[in-house]
């Protein structure tokens, strides 16, 4: 048989190789286009079948688990009358054999963790004492060292639903994973759960946080509850990882973090340019009243992007030392962002001096330098 | 015995409502979304309607809306459960006649505290009522 299946091969081989070439090209583009169709269709099926066995078996477990969940946790009679720590589940209900599948243990955790996405109080903290008593945080754990990082990030989610605390050793790696989505995720997660040094990372991270990652880290920060916020300016002063700074930069802003101001305002002297036009944002935002001077010196030395901060940080410090120099920039500048700006910071002052000014400008100026003045007057455009 | 509608479409959070009230002595009624609540409201009296914002066919805002423009069903006392926080979107549903609102996730205890409260509230007012009428 084997080898009548050779000389079969051998002739269909000795044929093939006596055809046009454009012919033997087209045969070997069937045979690929067939075999990757084939290829195709079977993991989809494949992957089908899965998850439709996964539905059938989550249906027939699930309501298994609620009522496990209602009887334990929701209708837990000693809910009203001892404090969640003392409460004692039944053991009997918490060891069934059906609860013993790793599987069923991961369709329990989910569970729980819908649960505790509706319930806080103490519903919520029992939901927690169940995870921690079904001794579920050990799947959560063995979760963390799989190699795959989709499998990291579902354990890193769990266990910071959970309030579980990750210990350094375990965390910290992975806040500097090359996997931007395994770093995001370490990173909140060491936020929330690290209650005492949540920003210890910052010392460490080497990899860049993205922009988007800062916005969801800002997030975090700003709506966890109990978190303890340091002086950021540690790391402004000290940090090598540009995107880290520039972050903290944001930071310092959002707390007013005003003993912050002298490592803002030593990054005056960077030589990167983007890092420059940060700081001197935040010390606008700061309203940090002794950089206005060494704002006012470096103008005419910064490309465009430090310039209109400068100009924007004049308007928010609004100190009304520097009107002059505004209404210069307004007057003779070249370029319209700069004019734009400039007026806008004259008006925001808000001053009789400010308001003087600006009225002259509108009686005295051409018609293009009133039309900016409208528009900036206009509270309605920001 | 008080009846109360629940309008969630969440599963979970609909039957862990649904037994935390009846073992509280209530009497229950669900509904999966707005379509199903309207029918329900339609055929029985109720106390007590809990609704989520965020449904299929009609939101919970529709349902609170519906409720206070029946003259029938004024009365019913609308507590609105969601994990929309905006302050727009609260403002909104007690413009619409919402008697309270819970932000999710929420406390059981509170729940309960807040539906015995209105309760209270409006077995006092058509005592009230009554008193007057004599």
């Amino acid at each position: 048989m084997f080898s009548s299946l050779f000389n079969l091969v051998f002739s269909a081989y000795e044929q093939f190789i006596y055809l046009p070439l454009f012919i033997e090209i087209a045969i070997v583009f069937i045979y690929i286009a067939v075999f990757a169709t084939v290829i195709a269709y079977s993991v989809i099926l494949y992957k089908r079948w899965k998850a439709y066995v996964e539905e059938k078996r989550l249906a027939f477990i699930s309501p298994k688990i609620e009522q496990m969940i209602t009887e334990q946790v929701l209708l837990n009679e000693n809910l009203e009358r001892l404090p969640v720590e003392e409460i004692e589940f039944d053991r009997a209900a918490l060891d069934d054999p059906a609860f013993k599948h790793k599987w069923v243990r991961q369709a329990i955790i989910d569970i729980i963790i819908q649960y505790r996405r509706n319930f806080r109080g103490e519903v919520g903290e029992l939901l927690r004492k169940l995870y921690i008593d079904m001794d579920l945080g050990k799947e959560s754990f063995d979760k963390l060292k799989n190699i795959r990082w989709e499998i990291q990030i579902k354990a890193l989610t769990e266990l910071t639903k959970m309030d579980i605390t990750i210990s350094d050793v375990t965390i910290l790696p992975l806040t500097n994973s090359l996997k931007p989505e395994l770093r995001a995720a370490a990173r909140n997660a060491y936020v929330q759960l690290s209650k005492n040094e949540p920003f210890k990372f910052f010392d460490i991270a080497t990899e860049p946080l993205l922009p988007w990652d800062q916005l969801e880290l800002f997030k975090i920060i700003t709506t966890t509850k109990e978190i303890s916020i340091p002086n950021f300016s540690r790391w402004v002063s000290y940090s090598d990882n540009k995107s880290i700074v520039s972050f903290c930069l944001k930071l310092i802003a959002h707390y007013d973090q005003q003993s912050a101001i002298p490592a803002v305002m030593g990054l005056l002297n960077n030589k990167d340019h983007m890092f420059r036009a940060d700081a001197i944002n935040c010390l606008g935002k700061l309203s940090a009243e002794q950089s206005e001077s060494k704002l006012i010196e470096i103008y005419n030395t910064q490309p465009l992007i430090c310039q209109l901060e400068i100009l924007k940080a004049i308007g928010r410090i609004a100190s009304g030392r520097h009107l002059e120099f505004l209404k210069n920039e307004f007057l003779y500048s070249y370029n319209f962002d700069i004019r734009m700006n400039a007026a806008r910071s004259l008006i925001r002052h808000n001053t009789p001096i400010s308001r003087a000014m600006v009225q002259e400008m509108l009686e005295t100026s051409e018609e293009e330098a009133k039309l900016i003045i409208k528009h900036c007057q206009n509270p309605l455009i920001k | 015995m008080a009846t109360i509608l629940i309008i969630e479409d969440d599963d979970i959070m609909l039957k862990a409502i649904r037994n935390i009230l009846t073992k509280s002595g209530y009497e229950v009624l669900t509904a999966k979304d707005g379509k199903e609540a309207f029918e329900l409201l339609d055929n029985k009296e109720y106390d007590v309607v809990i609704t989520d914002l965020m449904m299929p066919y009609a939101n919970g805002l529709e349902v609170v809306s519906r409720l206070r423009s029946d003259a029938t069903k004024r009365h019913v006392s609308i507590i609105v459960v969601s994990s929309v926080g905006n302050e727009e979107t609260i403002t909104e549903a007690f413009r619409l006649g919402a008697d309270d609102y819970l932000k999710k996730p929420i406390m059981a205890g509170e729940l309960l505290i807040r539906i015995k409260k209105l309760l209270d509230n409006r077995a006092a007012s058509s005592a009230k009522l009554v008193t007057k009428k004599k």
